[in-house]
């Protein structure tokens, strides 16, 4: 039990968005979903640009590449879907993964000072240094964005 | 349900909010131009059976692309009539999923939820939110302190 636990801990996704690649610890990803389609409607908030079904559910997809990247990408190859807090609620959320995605174990590193809040630490993998995000508070970077912090990549 | 479109989005509304549906083209005489307008998507009100309704230009609304409408749905118990582009169907769907959270501006006014419906995702629009109460004040103030001028044309090209 202990040892599963721990290995879930070790356990990352990384993806890729844009030209970076990024982590996420693979007990916050619920599914990785082949690109199916989205779904737009008029609302107020940028930062979601519309929403695919996913096992009768709908769930949002977030354009994170605008902010790890810089700029959206309209082709993608996946959608990581996560669970994000909102308030006392929570519900899912999707990212469009632009690139192949790992499966990659290893203990996490601290961030290097002055990383993104939503940057937890980084992941050795290989010769790289991979940024592990913390998706909730990536995703609200988009509603209050810290100075200086939108657009820029995190990718080492 | 009815299924309605603007500006190639569909929207669905309940049948039981729309009291009527009306071509542009039929609300000669009816429709009178607001002089000064005060908000971009309500340039009309129509006269209808006795009452005064606010036209609300759905694409406007919804901030969606110039569009040419064609029908006037008139709410039942509002003041509001809402212009669209055209009636797709008459549909009749389980209770709407409830609008993520994740969408947390204007649009939990506009919406009641989303239906998923022939493969696609339709917002289910809330017959309150086209007028928000202060939008209605503000209407109010303007109406009742011009004259009215009559616009035979004007719906149509709203």
């Amino acid at each position: 039990m202990m040892a599963t636990q721990s290995t879930a801990r070790n356990s990352f996704i990384v993806l890729q968005i844009g030209s970076g690649r990024f982590a996420l610890s693979a007990d916050a990803v619920v599914e990785l979903s082949a690109p199916v389609r989205l779904h737009t409607f008029p609302h107020t908030f940028p930062a979601v640009v519309g929403v695919i079904v996913r096992r009768g559910r709908i769930v949002p997809v977030y354009d994170a590449a605008s902010l790890l990247a810089g700029r959206s990408f309209s082709h993608h190859r996946f959608y990581v879907v996560a669970r994000r807090r909102i308030g006392q609620a929570s519900e899912l959320g999707a990212m469009p993964v632009s690139g192949e995605c790992e499966l990659a174990s290893g203990d996490m590193r601290p961030p290097a000072a002055g990383s993104p809040a939503y940057v937890r630490g980084v992941l050795p993998v290989g010769e790289e240094s991979v940024p592990v995000l913390d998706f909730n508070t990536l995703i609200n970077a988009y509603v209050s964005p810290e100075p200086g912090t939108a657009g820029e990549g995190a990718s080492s | 349900m009815l299924l309605f479109a603007v500006a190639h989005q569909k929207f669905a509304i309940a049948a039981d909010s729309v009291q009527e549906i009306r071509s542009t083209d039929s609300l000669a005489g009816s429709a009178v131009e607001l002089s000064h307008p005060v908000l971009s998507k309500v340039r009309h009100t129509l006269e209808h059976s006795g009452h005064t309704y606010y036209v609300v230009n759905a694409g406007a609304h919804f901030d969606l692309p110039v569009s040419r409408p064609g029908l006037v749905l008139i709410l039942r118990q509002s003041r509001v009539a809402v212009l669209i582009d055209y009636i797709e169907r008459m549909t009749e769907i389980a209770a709407p999923y409830p609008l993520p959270l994740a969408f947390a501006g204007a649009e939990r006014r506009w919406y009641r939820g989303l239906t998923y419906l022939d493969d696609m995702v339709i917002p289910v629009v809330h017959a309150g939110g086209f007028l928000t109460a202060q939008e209605c004040e503000q209407l109010d103030r303007v109406t009742n302190s011009t004259a009215p001028q009559h616009d035979l044309q004007g719906v149509v090209s709203a």
